[in-house]
């Protein structure tokens, strides 16, 4: 009986893994038996075999580098401003009023079709990625931030009172945190925006600037259909070192919102 | 200090316009030193009492004034510990406990020692750096006790603050609220809907009408301190038990006649 259960645990344990493995060995098989041409469906071996190619000429860290970096200066950029507004939406009535009406319209508004005029006034350079992203990154921080401070548990504010403190000091010592695991989850919203905006900029604007998504439209523009897959494999790398971290993050500053 | 309440009245407007009063003509002293238990159906607006001595809601009209001090400030006199405990979730038990003196500018060292204090007190040593939500009810309960008793204030108001534990945790709280009252001596006003509750913490019970809630009888309860749960089976505490139970019991169902003829109104 507990034998049965421990392989069942084992079992559970390797079934990921294992359909990844013999997903992989399928489509080796496949295109090496049905003589696929590559330009089409390149082997997995091929794929390692341009990432490894990539690595080695540098080209790979060049554009991974100039993504990531884009990444972050466009999601800090949204982060502060988004925090910043959010806050003082939910704290002030006044403020709320005039900047709602903005964010109710433009919220709707998918952000990639600003790409045509970001180019017009920005050119095709960092400007414009960094730009583009922190302003799709800017709305879900924003809603989410004011969320969490108009949602604040109306007991706890009362109990801070009834304790002494101020209106400051309950805004401070009770509103921001409270609204911390609202606002992380508006984070984790935004930084996945932030990654799809990137790539999508760097597929449209100029090609000198590099990154992922440029290294992505140009392989191809020329067929190298084993170097498109190599990027999307570190791309989804990437993406996933990237949420993964942000988690690990949010639990160590805020471990108390794990156990809600 | 006594607390002096005069003819409150509580009026709530609700969202249609239509007026619900909750409380009426509330006229009573609450005894410096005693324990005071307010006893009756929901909604009789005995939570809303409390409140209203405790500056946190303030009467539509009469008057709550505190005997024997000149500070007309009510909140600073008393402190609240809630039915729902209303812990600060990223605040480990010992910063939970060090809230109001962190507010009032208190040294980190000081009130970190007067929070180790009280902790021991309500029993939880070690649990320093838990958060809330790693504790159990009645463990959340006594930070909830230690984060008031720290303010050190004359009055200390409870809503109901056993009303969501189990039966067993129930009563090692009322023991240890027994033991903490003896110990400190404050002026308790208890909101409960339980009258064994009521009459082995309390020196008197308020028993409330069903809305609006009025005084409807005070029952002194003579029994000796120290308090214990054994007290319970005895004659005397069965006599006050029937009598508040008698009293109770015609409001309880009134209040219920009443919510039956709103659900039918409405359907």
């Amino acid at each position: 009986m507990t034998k049965r259960r421990a392989k069942g645990r084992l079992a559970e344990k390797i079934l990921p893994a294992l359909s990844i493995v013999v997903f992989l060995v399928a489509w080796q098989l496949f295109v090496d038996i049905r003589n696929i041409p590559p330009i089409y469906l390149p082997s997995p071996v091929a794929i390692v075999r341009a990432l490894f190619e990539m690595a080695e000429d540098g080209t790979l860290f060049y554009n991974l580098g100039a993504t990531l970096l884009r990444i972050l200066v466009g999601f800090l950029l949204a982060t502060v401003i988004g925090i910043f507004f959010g806050i003082v939406m939910g704290m002030s009535r006044l403020f709320e009023r005039i900047v709602d009406p903005w964010i109710a319209a433009l919220y709707p508004l998918p952000k990639i079709s600003l790409i045509p005029l970001l180019i017009i006034w920005l050119g095709t350079g960092e400007a414009y990625k960094i730009v583009i992203s922190a302003v799709t990154a800017f709305f879900p921080i924003v809603m989410s931030t004011y969320a969490g401070v108009r949602q604040v548990d109306r007991g706890l504010i009362k109990a801070a009172e009834d304790l002494g403190a101020n209106r400051r000091q309950a805004q401070i010592s009770v509103v921001l945190p409270a609204a911390i695991p609202t606002i992380f989850a508006g984070l984790q919203l935004g930084m996945g925006v932030t990654i799809i905006l990137v790539v999508a900029a760097e597929m449209i604007g100029g090609s000198s600037s590099g990154g992922m998504g440029n290294l992505l439209i140009q392989a191809g523009q020329v067929m190298e259909t084993e170097k498109v897959f190599a990027a999307l494999v570190v791309l989804t790398l990437m993406g996933a070192f990237i949420m993964k971290g942000q988690q690990w993050l949010d639990r160590r500053l805020a471990p108390w919102a794990n156990y809600v | 200090m006594n607390i002096r309440v005069e003819n409150v009245r509580q009026v709530w407007e609700s969202r249609d316009g239509s007026q619900v009063v909750a409380l009426d003509g509330f006229t009573h002293t609450f005894k410096s030193g005693r324990f005071s238990c307010i006893l009756g159906p929901s909604g009789c607006g005995k939570s809303t009492m409390a409140q209203i001595v405790g500056g946190i809601e303030t009467a539509t009209s009469g008057t709550v004034t505190l005997e024997g001090t000149d500070s007309g400030k009510k909140g600073s006199s008393s402190v609240m510990v809630w039915q729902s405990q209303n812990l600060f979730p990223w605040r480990s038990v010992l910063d939970n406990v060090a809230f109001g003196p962190e507010m009032a500018g208190m040294s980190r060292r000081e009130r970190t020692e007067r929070a180790r204090d009280l902790i021991n007190l309500v029993g939880l040593k070690g649990f320093e750096r838990h958060f809330p939500t790693q504790l159990s009810g009645g463990m959340r309960q006594r930070v909830a006790l230690a984060r008031a008793l720290i303010m050190d204030r004359p009055i200390l108001l409870m809503d109901e603050p056993f009303g969501a534990l189990d039966a067993q945790t129930k009563i090692v709280m009322q023991e240890e609220l027994m033991r903490i009252f003896d110990a400190t001596r404050k002026t308790v006003i208890f909101v409960t809907h339980s009258i064994d509750e009521a009459i082995l913490l309390g020196d008197e019970v308020i028993v409330m009408t069903a809305r609006p809630g009025r005084i409807k009888e005070v029952i002194e309860v003579d029994l000796p301190r120290p308090r214990s749960i054994e007290m319970v089976s005895t004659p005397a505490f069965g006599a006050l038990f029937d009598r508040a139970f008698h009293l109770i019991r015609d409001e309880v169902t009134k209040a219920m006649q009443e919510q039956n003829a709103k659900a039918g109104a409405l359907s």
